[in-house]
């Protein structure tokens, strides 16, 4: 059994398992330790406009709505369950209803959760409260600068708290246009079969830019006449542990793959680079589901948000130049690789650049961009999750025995 | 719909000769089909999208496009590495309009691809925009509705 204490056999301050991205008990953990424990992107207010706007999502493996109150306008964030039978009450991506209507036996909800009837409604005895039968509530919601996100913990910092350093990236996304920003140019949706950390990782790991993407690049010197010095650039970019798991990397000019000037990470399944809002979706231990939504310009004009979509479809998606390298080389043969389990080969490095970091007044730890210092921060934050044992107060300080050895 | 110049087995024909380039991974000749002005495009979501406003799988000018052949015979694409294996079947074909030397086909496809022991199906309506030349067609425009395009795709780097 994995549990907090034995978790720490799988990760150093240089290297991880290999068994974090194959076993399925720990992924089992990492969804009760830190998807329902921290706080989760769920959806952008521009997705959800108007009101009795929805949009359906997930937490980690539990399915929800996102709607918006048909007579306050307030965000909601529920499970999409119905109190009755467990039924999904609603099948759609996105949409606008003021009931959800459970269809198998009609148990009707209004679209902040109250349940508001059901057929023959005389079956239940005074016991049946009502009130109490609602769509269940995620514990907590919060918005920030638009992008909501929900917990499924009673308890545990603030949105405020948790986004911590990462707020003033955020604010420039949004701040890049007077009138803001809104998300609702569709997106691309891919899938992989393989862990969700490997996309998380790769959002920030500018090392495999000039290997795996040099036909890109090789391409984009074609068209401007100039040709990326990566040592060079690897030497002026930064990479910042911003704390409690986000991490960012600074670009020295435009690579030629989108608007923003930094790729950010915001723990843990979170992201922004290029022109998009990267979300990826842990489904199975070897299952991922990623979506790219491009980040439109509110107010700007029709040419400059196209040419947004031109330059993000040239490296992202699932037929961007891009993605698909990272899909074969970064997920499918990463995968395969961690089938090999040699003696003391079964670790994956992320040391590099430890002892060139430095840490600033307010905590961020900097190196340059070759160095793996947002994987370091990424599992900072997943090792003080994954250990904290808040399940059982009264074990807490004994002796725990696995009851299987360390592989 | 004013007289078609060109009859129908000419259009199949030359469907049937377009799949058969991309099977064969004769890209550079595929390539030849388009005019320069031509574009590619595969919509995200949903089949009817403005691609102005919302994203697209691929929405390729030529420019694009021949970057795309570069790419795949560059030998660095990792993502065909290896390579895709397709059978193209071209079906249904439909002439929906046709106007001077333009003509706008319609078909449905089925593509089965197999990359890395894995066999995937996929299949769609097709809309090429065809020009006729003196002897020869053109692509105009190809666009490729996926019947799949709102799910979560996998690695989409060979050619439709």
């Amino acid at each position: 059994m994995i549990n907090s204490e034995n978790i720490t056999q799988y990760i150093k301050d240089t290297a991880v398992h290999g068994d974090i991205y194959t076993d399925e008990e720990i992924f089992k953990q990492e969804m009760t330790s830190i998807f329902e424990k921290t706080w989760v992107y769920v959806g952008h207010e521009s997705e959800i406009a108007n009101s009795g706007d929805y949009k359906t999502t997930v937490i980690g493996t539990h399915p929800l709505i996102v709607t918006r109150d048909s007579d306050t306008d307030e965000v909601h964030v529920v499970f999409n369950r119905c109190r009755h039978r467990a039924a999904t009450v609603c099948q759609q991506e996105k949409g606008n209803a003021n009931y959800f209507r459970c269809a198998y036996h009609g148990w009707t909800y209004s679209n902040n959760g109250d349940l508001t009837g059901m057929p023959f409604q005389d079956g239940y005895g005074e016991e049946f409260d009502r009130c109490k039968m609602g769509l269940t509530k995620v514990p907590r919601v919060g918005i920030y600068q638009g992008f909501i996100f929900a917990s499924l913990s009673e308890e545990g910092p603030t949105l405020e708290e948790h986004l911590g350093n990462a707020r003033p990236y955020i604010d420039y996304v949004v701040n890049t246009c007077p009138e803001g920003i809104s998300l609702n140019a569709g997106a691309h949706k891919y899938r992989f079969d393989g862990n969700w950390k490997l996309q998380v990782e790769n959002t920030i790991d500018p090392y495999h830019l000039s290997v795996t993407h040099r036909s890109f690049f090789n391409l984009m010197s074609k068209k401007t006449g100039k040709k990326i010095n990566f040592s060079k650039m690897h030497k002026n970019e930064k990479i910042r542990d911003l704390g409690n798991g986000h991490s960012l990397y600074e670009l020295d000019g435009d690579l030629g793959i989108g608007a923003l000037p930094f790729n950010l990470i915001v723990f843990p399944n979170l992201g922004f680079l290029g022109s998009q809002v990267r979300v990826t979706w842990p489904v199975s231990v070897n299952k991922t589901n990623v979506f790219l939504y491009p980040i439109m310009l509110k107010g700007a004009s029709v040419e400059e948000n196209a040419a947004r979509l031109r330059k993000h479809e040239g490296f992202y998606g699932p037929a961007g130049f891009g993605t698909v390298d990272d899909l074969e080389v970064g997920f499918d043969r990463v995968m395969e690789g961690l089938n090999a389990k040699g003696k003391d080969g079964e670790w994956l490095e992320i040391s590099r650049g430890l002892e060139r970091e430095e840490v600033d007044e307010k905590g961020i730890i900097t190196a340059t961009s070759s160095d793996e210092i947002s994987a370091r921060a990424l599992y900072k934050a997943w090792k003080k999750l994954m250990t904290a044992d808040d399940s059982n107060v009264e074990t807490r300080g004994k002796k725990h025995e696995p009851t299987v050895g360390r592989p | 719909m004013s007289q078609l110049l060109v009859d129908r087995k000419q259009i199949e024909e030359f469907l049937i000769d377009e799949a058969a380039y991309l099977d064969e991974g004769k890209f550079s000749e595929w390539l030849d089909l388009f005019t320069e002005d031509s574009f590619y495009w595969i919509p995200s979501n949903q089949d009817d999208i403005d691609p102005n406003t919302h994203v697209s799988i691929i929405y390729d000018d030529k420019d694009r496009l021949e970057e795309r052949v570069w790419r795949l015979q560059s030998g660095l694409a990792y993502g065909q590495e290896p390579k895709s294996r397709t059978r193209h079947l071209v079906t249904n074909v439909k002439v929906l309009d046709c106007e001077e030397d333009k003509v706008i086909v319609t078909s449905n496809f089925i593509l089965v691809e197999l990359r890395r022991s894995i066999q995937t199906i996929y299949s769609g309506r097709l809309e090429h925009h065809l020009i006729q030349t003196d002897t020869t067609l053109k692509i105009a425009s190809k666009k490729v509705e996926l019947i799949n395009n709102n799910e979560f795709l996998g690695n989409l780097s060979f050619l439709f």
